[in-house]
């Protein structure tokens, strides 16, 4: 039913709306996916940051445990009194004797000693100005070399609790903790007991993650690999500079491995040198989470997209089964008016043949008429033609007459159908015109004996042109005498009324039947009522196009009892009447 | 043990009442009093510690002098003395023996108590004992000085013994008043020990039957 090109339309236009939204679907479910598989990888890594985080709080919470109690030890160390009589009661030969006995349980077993053993591994008391006072015998105050063992000194004593860290020549790490010795005497500080412990992170850590140390611009990390430790160096030395941050984290590669990397001032403030905690945590795991992830999210996108060209697929098809009716309607549609068309064309061409036709034959029967008439008259100017004949002849020449009046009209109304009838529109005054028709009616041979009324506007100024306008005139004069009765009247009545100019024409007579009162302005149609009246069902028709034509109109006014009446109305020249008022 | 000592402090009575009438009337005397000073802070708690430490120094609290006769006296024979532990504390806090004495040092409670002294003037560690060790652990101070002692295991414990080269000493008061009685005339330095870095010092002729009066300062 529908012809092929609007089905692939509506097709393409299926295809169209399938693919914008799948491009509309596609571009917002990746954007989604996107957004989520960024903020679920920034989860998972805020998640592993958290836990790193966790573990290095754990870790710092038992260290700080730890330190609290390596400073308890050292306290009570401090406070001891051999210690305080041997520096404050002139003995300094008796220090490192006496402490020997007070820090027997504190040193020993320091090497099988596990991360946050509190087991000493030497001990040292610094003299008033803050250095190193050797121990009398060699390893007496736990073993340490005589570089390793300088670097325990410090400028001053401190007045207070002092935490540092020593990385020693070996590599190995030591935290140190110096406790001031206050005089109960003199209140003031008179040494220190310097103590050395097992760093914690000098055994290896945990699973994931692994500490060191960052010391005077060397690394100690010893559960990590050469090339790994190169790697952190350089990140710690980049990250710290002279004078870096107490603490901070970034992300590092090492070794092909990624790595968590954060750094924590352990002794801020301390006359010790600054030491770093270095905690690493390999990111192998969380990488490996993250690609787990883009891959669920790849799957998930995947699924989505077949999901939704699906549904896509659905919805375009619903969507476009309207737009399908729509189409074929419109085809229909398109169709009829076509036909209507073509049928208005034919109707017309129909129209212009007839009334070529009807000019051509008007056109072909006037001469012949012509030549018929001047054959009569040539007759009747002869002198052979017997006074019957003549009669007879004569009557012929004036059957010429009507005919040529009848072929006139039916050129006229020719030319109106094939619109070539152009009005040349005029003032005109319609008072001498009817006086004039009247005078032609008065002579013309009455067989009725008709009487004429005349109510006529001294001046009514119309439009129009005047030989149309007479034709119509004349042709409701003329039915008005030849639809009259015997002894029956005329009576013509013109007036202007507003805008118009309103001429009437009553005649006595049968009225007209209302069935053939619709009928009366057809062409070719004749009133019932005149079979014996001459006529050829013209004149109305002709009048009243012609009073269309000037803008106006005929309409049967009256028909009833024994008077039937037209009004013709015309187009007033109102101008003209002020103009000239006559 | 109070009852030996009892007898041991009878004996001595005995001893110097024994000494001839007329000996006893040549002897010249010094009284007098010290200024003490007002310890300006007060210690943590009352009694606990006898000596007390402020700048460097240590002071006898309440303050107490020492105050004795430098010269050169024939040697007496050997006395003893006792520095208790009792409530964690010595007591006396501070004590003047001659050179010589022996000091018993019993612990009066039922804890350990270790005294030691770390000073050159006599270096010993009694080492930890109860109220039960017999005999009662003592040092005999063969050297003149000030003679810090400490207990081991409780580091507030401190007491000052000062040894005197000289028979002829005394503790003030608690206001400082002192007298030395039995003194033989002569020339002589009386020392007035105030605390561990104070000691005044006066050039005195004694005259037989003198009796001087000096005031420090």
């Amino acid at each position: 039913m529908i012809p092929s090109p609007e089905r692939t339309s509506v097709a393409s236009f299926r295809t169209k709306l399938l693919v914008a939204m799948m491009l509309i679907v596609t571009a917002v479910a990746a954007a989604g996916l996107a957004f989520a598989q960024r903020s679920a990888a920034s989860a998972v890594r805020q998640e592993f940051q958290g836990e790193f985080r966790e573990m290095l709080a754990a870790s710092h919470a038992a260290q700080e445990v730890r330190d609290a109690a390596l400073a308890e030890r050292c306290r009570a160390l401090a406070r001891r009194p051999r210690i305080h009589a041997a520096l404050e009661d002139g003995a300094p030969d008796l220090l490192y004797p006496s402490a020997r006995d007070e820090m027997a349980d504190v040193m020993g077993r320091a090497r099988e000693a596990a991360a946050y053993s509190l087991h000493a591994l030497y001990y040292r008391f610094l003299d008033s100005r803050g250095r190193v006072m050797t121990p009398p015998g060699a390893g007496e105050a736990g073993a340490l070399e005589a570089g390793d063992e300088a670097r325990l000194s410090l400028g001053s004593l401190p007045e207070a609790q002092q935490t540092g860290y020593l990385i020693r020549n070996s590599g190995e790490v030591d935290e140190v903790v110096a406790m001031p010795i206050v005089s109960t005497e003199s209140g003031g500080v008179i040494s220190a007991i310097v103590v050395g412990f097992r760093a914690p992170w000098a055994v290896a850590g945990g699973a994931g993650i692994r500490s060191g140390a960052w010391l005077d611009g060397r690394l100690a990390f010893p559960s990590l690999g050469e090339p790994e430790r190169g790697v952190l160096a350089s990140a710690m030395a980049r990250a710290i500079g002279a004078r870096g941050p107490a603490e901070g984290g970034l992300e590092l590669s090492a070794g092909g491995d990624p790595y968590l990397l954060f750094y924590k001032l352990l002794n801020p403030g301390s006359l010790f040198p600054p030491a770093y905690e270095v905690s690493v945590y390999p990111l192998g795991s969380l990488l490996e989470r993250q690609r787990r992830l883009l891959w669920q999210f790849g799957g998930a996108g995947a699924l989505l997209l077949v999901g939704a060209f699906f549904a896509s697929r659905l919805l375009s098809d619903r969507l476009s089964k309207p737009v399908e009716k729509l189409a074929e309607d419109s085809q229909e549609n398109r169709a009829h008016w076509h036909r209507a068309e073509a049928a208005l064309e034919m109707t017309s061409r129909e129209l212009q043949r007839s009334a070529r036709f009807s000019a051509d034959a008007s056109h072909q029967l006037k001469t012949p008429v012509t030549v018929i008439r001047s054959g009569l008259e040539e007759l009747l100017a002869g002198d052979n033609l017997r006074p019957e004949a003549r009669e007879e002849v004569a009557g012929l020449v004036h059957q010429t007459f009507r005919l040529a009046s009848i072929i006139e009209d039916l050129l006229l109304l020719s030319r109106m159908d094939a619109g070539r009838l152009q009005i040349q529109f005029s003032r005109l005054d319609l008072a001498p015109l009817l006086a004039g028709l009247l005078d032609d009616l008065s002579a013309f041979p009455d067989a009725f004996g008709l009487g004429v009324d005349a109510d006529l506007a001294p001046a009514l100024w119309a439009t129009g042109e005047k030989r149309f306008i007479a034709l119509i005139l004349q042709n409701l004069l003329e039915n008005a005498r030849k639809y009259n009765r015997s002894g029956g009247r005329i009576r013509i009545a013109s007036r202007g009324q507003g805008e118009w100019a309103v001429v009437s024409v009553g005649n006595t007579g049968a009225p007209i039947p209302p069935a053939s009162r619709e009928h009366i302005f057809e062409r070719f149609h004749r009133g019932a009522v005149g079979e014996n009246v001459p006529g050829h069902g013209i004149g109305l028709n002709l009048a009243r196009e012609l009073a269309r034509l000037h803008g106006g109109s005929l309409q049967l006014s009256v028909s009833e009892g024994d008077w039937t009446e037209f009004e013709l109305r015309l187009r007033r020249s109102t101008g003209a009447d002020a103009a000239n008022p006559a | 043990m109070t009852t030996l000592s009892g007898i041991r402090r009878f004996a001595a009575l005995v001893a110097a009442a024994a000494l001839p009438a007329a000996a006893a009337l040549a002897q010249a005397s010094i009284e007098g009093s010290v200024r003490l000073p007002k310890p300006e802070h007060a210690p943590v708690m009352n009694k606990r510690y006898g000596i007390v430490a402020y700048a460097g120094v240590l002071s006898p609290y309440p303050p107490l002098a020492v105050v004795y006769l430098e010269g050169s006296f024939p040697p007496s024979e050997p006395k003893t003395a006792q520095v208790v532990q009792k409530d964690l504390t010595f007591v006396p806090y501070l004590l003047a023996v001659r050179v010589g004495t022996r000091v018993e040092f019993p612990n009066l409670d039922n804890t350990y108590h270790n005294i030691f002294s770390y000073s050159p003037a006599k270096r010993f560690d009694l080492g930890r004992y109860r109220s039960d060790e017999r005999p009662i652990p003592s040092v005999v101070f063969d050297a003149a000085g000030l003679v810090t002692l400490r207990c081991d295991i409780h580091e507030h414990m401190r007491a000052l013994i000062l040894v005197v080269d000289t028979p002829h000493f005394v503790l003030s008061d608690a206001e400082g008043r002192y007298r030395l009685d039995g003194l033989p005339a002569g020339r002589y330095l009386l020392k007035v020990w105030v605390d561990s870095k104070t000691t005044l010092v006066r050039a005195v002729d004694l005259s037989p039957a003198s009796a001087l009066r000096e005031d420090f300062p």
